[in-house]
Order: C-alpha cells, then sequence, then structure tokens
C-alpha cells in the first residue's frame, strides 16, 4: 500500500515539529527518515500511524484519504524504539495479542492464532523462545519479538521508530541486514526513523533528509550521498571538509586558491561554502598541476581499512581531514611533521543565501 | 624495608576505607538503641496494652464484648462503609490516575491537586463539610427531610464522609507508578487494534496491580480505622450510626474498659493484617522489579 503526505503541519506550542512536509511511499519501498534529534522525524512517523494528529495536511493510504481514520483501521504495524513488548504477557501472547483482542467474527479460532504465531517467530527466528517473557530477552531479541508482533496483524504498512537506536553495534548491524532481507521477502511498504546514516544509507531503497520539520532532500542512498542538496546534508551524511570563500565565473576562490567547478558559470563573486569528502582530498608530496594547499601532517590514525590524516594547512592553520587507502598511505610513507600539499577532487558549492 | 613500608601503606588504606564508610561502634549501636527504645515507647508498648487490657478480665468477657449486639452493629457498619468506599476509591483512583499520567489536558495540576485535598484538610473539616451541606440547615437539608432521605446522622453520611478522607489513596499510590511505565505498552496495544477496554483490562492493569492492590489495602484500612470525620456526621446512635472507632469512644467513656479495648483489639489486629499484607506486597513487586531488571542486563 503506498503512502501519500500531503502539506503536513505540526506544531507544538510555539515549536514548530513539522513545516509542509510532503512526501510519497510507493508500495513496497523500504523509506528512511533520516535527520537529528528534533527534526521532526518521529513525529512525522506518529503521524503516518496516527498516534499523533496533523494540524493540517492530509495523509493518504493507497490514494484513499486516512488523515480521519482511527489508528486501529489503518492497519499499520509500528516498531516502537523502546520495544514496548507487553512485560505481563509471554513471547507468545505477545504476538498473539493483535489476533486475539479483534472482534468474535473476524477473531482467528485458536488453532489458526497458534499455527500464525509460531509461522512468525520462526520468521523472525525466535519459535524457541515463546514461553519467555520480554525481561529475559536480550535487546536485539525484543527487537524481533516487537517486529513478529506489529507483523502479526497483517499490516499493509510497517512503521518502525528508531529500530535498532537501542542496540550495540555488532547486533544492530546484523539486525539491520537481516531487517533488509526480511523486506525484500515480505515486500511491505516499510518506513523507519534513524538519525544513523549509516544505518540509512545501508537498508533503505529511499532516503528522506529532514532538519528542523523540514524534508532537505529526498533520493536513493546514491545520490543523496553523492549529490548532497543543500550544506546540511552533505554534513550530516557522513564526513565532510568545508572550506569558505568566493565563487565567480565558474571558479571557487578559497584563500589562494581557485578550483575548477562544475556549475555557477553565470555568478559573479559571491560568497559562498565550499565541501570536500575527505577521500577527495589528494596528498602529493610534490606540487603538481592542479592547485593545491601545502600542509603539515599533524595526526596519523591507520587504524582499520583507510588511513585517516589531520593536515594543518599553512597559510591559516586550518585543518583539513583527508581519508587514504591503506596503498597510497604505505607509498606516500607519510610521517607527522611532514610538508605535504594538498589539492582538493570533486569540489561542490552552495552559495550563501543573503539573510 | 620496602616490602614494610608497602604493607604499612596497605594496612593504613584499609583502615581509611572502613573508617570512611562506617561509624564508629558505639555510635552504630547507641543508634540502633534510640531507635529501638522509640519504636517501643510508641509502638510495640501500646499494641501490647490493648491487648493486654482486652483480655484482662479473661477470654469470655473478651468474647461477650465483641458478640453483644451493639458490637456487631458497630463491626457491620465499618464493614459496609469500607465495602462501600474502597471500591468506589478503586475505580476513581484508576480513572484518575489514568488520565493524568497517560494523556495531557488543561487543568492536570489543578486535578492533582484537588486529588489531594482531603490529606490536607483536617477529617474533622471533612465531616463538617458534609453537615453544612446536608444537614438539617444545610444547603439540601429541607429538600431532604421533605423527600425523607436521611445523609446525616445515617449510613450514607458516613459513607460520605469515609469515602471523602480515603479519596487520594488509591490514586496517589498509581500516579507515580503509571508515569513511570509510560505510554508506550497502550500506544503498542492501540495500533494492534484493541480498544480502550481491552487495553485497560489487558495492558494497564495487570501492569499495575501491585500498586493497585497496595492502595486498596492502605484505603480498606484507613476507612475503617476512620475517627474524626465519621464522629462529626454520625451522630453516635448505638446500634444504628456507630462504627467501630466511635464504637471504643463510647464504651471507654463508660468506663467499661475491658469492651473497649476488645472492640480496639479487633482494630488493632486489623492494622497488624494490614501491615503484612503491605509487607508481602511490597517484596513481591520489588522482586518482580528486580527479576526484571536482573535479566534486561544480560
Amino acid at each position: 500500500m503506498s503512502i501519500e503526505i500531503r502539506n503536513i503541519h505540526k506544531r507544538f506550542g510555539k515549536f514548530n515539529a513539522l513545516n509542509n512536509i510532503n512526501l510519497d511511499v510507493p508500495t513496497g519501498e523500504l523509506v528512511a527518515l533520516l535527520g537529528p534529534s528534533g527534526c521532526g522525524k518521529t513525529t512525522l512517523l506518529r503521524i503516518i500511524a496516527g498516534l499523533e494528529a496533523a494540524d493540517e495536511g492530509s495523509i493518504l493510504f493507497h490514494g484513499s484519504d486516512a488523515t480521519s481514520r482511527d489508528v486501529r483501521e489503518r492497519e499499520v504495524g509500528f516498531v516502537f524504539q523502546h520495544y514496548a513488548l507487553f512485560r505481563h504477557m509471554t513471547v507468545f501472547e505477545n504476538v498473539a495479542f493483535g489476533l486475539r483482542v479483534r472482534p468474535r467474527k473476524t477473531r482467528p479460532s485458536e488453532a489458526e492464532i497458534h499455527r500464525r504465531v509460531h509461522a512468525l517467530l520462526e520468521l523472525v527466528q525466535l519459535d524457541w523462545l515463546a514461553g519467555r517473557y520480554p525481561p529475559q530477552l536480550s535487546g536485539g531479541q525484543r527487537q524481533r519479538i516487537a517486529l513478529a508482533r506489529a507483523l502479526a496483524v497483517e499490516p499493509k504498512v510497517l512503521l518502525l521508530d528508531e529500530p535498532f537506536g537501542a542496540l550495540d553495534a555488532k547486533v544492530r548491524k546484523d539486525l539491520r541486514r537481516w531487517l533488509r532481507r526480511l523486506h525484500d521477502e515480505l515486500h511491505i511498504t516499510s518506513v523507519f526513523v534513524t538519525h544513523d546514516q549509516e544505518e540509512a544509507l545501508e537498508v533503505a531503497d529511499r532516503i528522506v533528509v529532514m532538519n528542523q520539520g523540514n524534508i532537505e532532500q529526498i533520493g536513493s542512498p546514491q545520490d543523496v550521498y553523492d549529490q548532497p542538496a543543500s550544506p546540511f546534508v552533505y554534513k550530516f551524511l557522513g564526513n565532510v571538509n568545508q572550506f569558505h570563500g568566493r565563487v565567480h565565473a565558474g571558479k571557487a576562490h578559497i584563500d589562494t586558491l581557485a578550483l575548477d567547478i562544475d556549475d555557477h558559470h553565470e555568478t559573479d563573486n559571491t560568497p559562498a561554502h565550499a565541501f570536500v569528502r575527505p577521500h577527495d582530498i589528494e596528498v602529493l608530496r610534490e606540487r603538481g598541476t592542479q592547485p593545491a594547499f601545502s600542509a603539515v601532517v599533524s595526526y596519523i590514525n591507520a587504524i582499520g581499512p583507510l588511513v585517516r590524516v589531520e593536515l594543518q594547512r599553512q597559510d591559516n592553520q586550518s585543518i583539513v581531514e583527508a581519508e587514504l587507502t591503506r596503498e597510497r598511505f604505505r607509498e606516500l610513507a607519510l610521517q607527522q611533521g611532514e610538508a605535504v600539499y594538498i589539492q582538493p577532487r570533486n569540489v561542490r558549492v552552495f552559495l550563501d543565501v543573503p539573510n | 624495608m620496602s616490602s614494610t613500608v608497602s604493607h604499612l601503606g596497605h594496612y593504613q588504606a584499609k583502615v581509611a576505607r572502613s573508617r570512611a564508610t562506617s561509624e564508629p561502634a558505639w555510635i552504630r549501636w547507641s543508634l540502633i538503641a534510640i531507635a529501638l527504645a522509640f519504636l517501643s515507647l510508641f509502638l510495640f508498648i501500646p499494641l501490647a496494652a490493648v491487648f493486654t487490657e482486652a483480655l484482662r478480665k479473661g477470654f469470655e468477657t473478651y468474647i461477650a464484648a465483641l458478640i453483644e449486639p451493639d458490637a456487631l452493629s458497630a463491626i457491620k457498619l465499618t464493614v459496609i462503609a469500607a465495602a462501600i468506599s474502597v471500591p468506589l476509591n478503586l475505580v476513581f483512583g484508576v480513572a484518575a490516575a489514568w488520565a493524568t499520567a497517560k494523556f495531557d489536558f488543561k487543568g492536570k495540576s489543578v486535578l492533582i491537586t484537588l486529588i489531594d485535598l482531603p490529606f490536607a484538610v483536617s477529617p474533622v473539616i471533612a465531616g463538617l463539610i458534609y453537615v453544612l451541606i446536608f444537614g438539617l440547615q444545610g444547603w439540601f437539608g429541607e429538600w431532604l427531610i421533605d423527600n425523607d432521605y436521611k445523609v446525616i446522622f445515617a449510613i450514607p453520611g458516613i459513607v460520605l464522609a469515609t469515602v471523602f478522607v480515603t479519596f487520594p489513596f488509591v490514586a496517589r499510590e498509581l500516579i507515580p507508578l503509571m508515569q513511570a511505565q509510560g505510554k508506550e505498552e497502550e500506544e503498542a496495544a492501540l495500533v494492534l487494534g484493541a480498544s480502550g477496554w481491552q487495553i485497560l483490562w489487558r495492558v494497564t492493569l495487570p501492569n499495575i496491580k501491585w500498586g493497585l492492590l497496595y492502595g486498596v489495602i492502605l484505603t480498606n484500612a484507613r476507612a475503617m480505622g476512620e475517627f474524626g470525620a465519621v464522629s462529626v456526621v454520625s451522630g453516635h446512635i448505638r446500634g444504628m450510626t456507630n462504627t467501630m472507632p466511635l464504637h471504643v469512644e463510647i464504651l471507654y467513656n463508660e468506663y467499661n474498659y475491658a469492651a473497649a479495648f476488645a472492640v480496639a483489639s479487633l482494630l488493632a489486629f486489623l492494622a497488624l493484617v494490614t501491615l503484612a499484607l503491605k509487607t508481602f506486597i511490597e517484596w513481591q513487586s520489588a522482586r518482580s522489579a528486580r527479576t526484571t531488571e536482573q535479566l534486561s542486563e544480560e
């Protein structure tokens, strides 16, 4: 089932939680709402679920207006950040809850409930825990039970609020891959909220980047990472070096450097910010043909597949971060305190918006 | 030499640590002695006195004082007052706690303050309020007489006064508990399609059962033991509007000490049962909270 979000506004007192939000989630897609805490992503998810009411705007499920539809009739599955399992019920009863509370006419028989609950517990690979109570489970197990419980009512839409937020790093990684596979099996339209860009980039079909109640960008993980639509998205998705300068006739002038850029050919001497990812900083022993800053290696962190090098520019002492492959690092044989040249590639420029 | 020094250092560290965490023996023992003396003076000795005085003239006199018609009627009235006010406050307390802990609305803090009002008002004033409203010269006095309803100096007045003084017990017990538990489980149930009643019965009540029971027991103890408010509205009609505490007072004023203490011993016994139940419930809820924590840490 597709979800259409039209002109949603939500205020909490004087705080503008959501500001004219428009978003389409096509059937079967896995969409991530990504943003820092307080950006309104959870509020939007709760409005889709019907747990919160929007001040203005409408929500359409499969083309029909669901704005005033009761939570119970929206046929959504919701997975809460802290699982919200019923602590006094066994795992089995937790998963069976949604079936047991149905009116007698539509309630499945006891045998059918058993069959379906066990099928779901097998799906989340936790059938052996059916008789346990939630406090007896680990965080990852609880999260999977919460998912099985949400799926038990056969929802048309699955909504997940920071589904892996409370788990440790290792479990989080395993579980998000598992969620991706599960989604590929079930093809249920899903929206999940996260503040972890790595998680969004790895799991989602599409990412909605939000900031301060607004949508900054909607796009595939590739798009939002490679073509960030705003400085915010650039800074939020991964590490970035930021330079201040001016743009004039297709060139970015950063202090003594004039860098070629793809756009802004008509722009006339306008203040701007330039962004370069650390892996687009080339470190050279000799000055090449391209413009480069001279810098001193101030810190080297060689743990992991990439070597992180901090360089201090000699003209204004600011720090530039570079990421090198291990091969390149060995080739250069960099030592702390050595003088090198750094050459930014793939510079992306955002003109300063006059206030 | 160096080893001696390090030994010494180690020893000193040990002494310092034990000094840092505990007082010298004489302070500890005198504190314990003071606490015990205080408890004996104000709790154990009076409690023992009640039972000794009650049984001073023998077991038969004791029983006779309890099965005498006026005493039986007082016991009956006390049980009736408790049997009406406890369920009323149970329902009200759950409703008030549910509303204030799970929802946000205007005037919420005013409501919570109002719930606490009976704690702040002297029970005698509480009784007087009802006399002023329902009494002969009260607001509704004439209308009540015309329609032949008796509130003051009758059972309804006693029940009203009891309900008033026990008003906050259940709600006060539940509000912090329900606030701490949050509303995620209720929201989860809602999304899964449960109705309001189903959520209350299947999710909310099971989560607060120990706190609720605790509140009920406290309410019951207070309902049976209330003196001041009930005294004002009762009229002290023997065999008619006397509750147990009032009956004790009458007997005592008539110098019938054995009977007074016999009835008093029943109330004291009720207090002991209440304490035992309260301890059991605290132990139970602490145990379930502890297992929850332990297991979730694994």
